[in-house]
């Protein structure tokens, strides 16, 4: 049933050493939130500036404890973006797929209407079964 | 004056901050967070949409090529983040032949 068995944790925090820049905190905490990374960095860089560096501890501690992200975490663009939205809200998530489902009730019926009103070949087979 | 400084400060460092923390806590772990089964539920809804969307595109074209008349459902004017924005990744669950991929052009867009 399950392709793979453990399953990866969809809603925790890694830290993204492919795409970082030192230790990938900023590149998880982008990947994590969706919001670019480049926000992440500016911010950590003020942040850093501010406080005098008392945030570099934070960073590097976050760095050491935050585990690497999965390889194979998203199939691809589309499922990242998807989880991205899970973890911001997961209600507007919900409303999301409920709009999913609901265009793909829509679409069907235009086939069903398709079928039910315009189909000479069905029409000829219901009349040959009467 | 100088006694009523500590009088207003230890109940607020004491009382009011503890509780502030605490209040603010319990209301974004009940509803901030998704437990472990929401999480499968959220990928299992995902694989499902995904699949049903790529299903209705290959009715769709099965369809249009049985008769050309057939018109699709348009698309509302909503966005969706899970209609099929890009090209498919795994077709081998849907059965769909690659020689109807020409005509998927009127499903494509957002």
């Amino acid at each position: 049933m399950n392709p793979n068995p453990p399953r990866p944790d969809h809603t925790r925090f890694y830290r993204d050493k492919a795409n970082g820049k030192i230790m990938g905190v900023c590149a998880g905490l982008a990947d994590y939130t969706g919001v670019d990374v480049l926000w992440f960095r500016i911010g950590a860089i003020i942040a850093a500036s501010i406080t005098g560096g008392a945030v570099i501890p934070a960073y590097i501690l976050t760095g050491i404890f935050a585990a690497k992200k999965p390889a194979h975490l998203y199939v691809d663009r589309d499922e990242q973006r998807y989880w991205q939205g899970v973890r911001q809200s997961p209600q507007r998530t919900t409303r999301e797929v409920r709009a999913t489902f609901r265009e793909i009730d829509r679409r069907l019926a235009a086939v069903e209407a398709h079928y039910v009103s315009s189909n000479p070949r069905l029409a000829d087979e219901i009349e040959a079964l009467r | 004056m100088e006694d009523l400084v500590p009088i207003i400060a230890i109940p607020i460092l004491f009382l009011a901050l503890p509780w502030l923390f605490l209040h603010y806590r319990t209301k974004w772990k009940t509803m901030g967070t998704i437990t472990h089964d929401d999480e499968a539920m959220f990928e299992e809804l995902y694989r499902i949409a995904r699949r049903l969307n790529e299903r209705m595109d290959t009715v769709e074209r099965l369809v249009a090529q049985e008769d050309p008349h057939f018109r699709p459902a348009q698309p509302a004017a909503v966005d969706h983040a899970l209609s099929a924005d890009q090209p498919t990744a795994a077709p081998t669950s849907l059965g769909a032949p690659t020689r109807f991929t020409s005509l998927s052009a009127n499903r494509s867009q957002p």
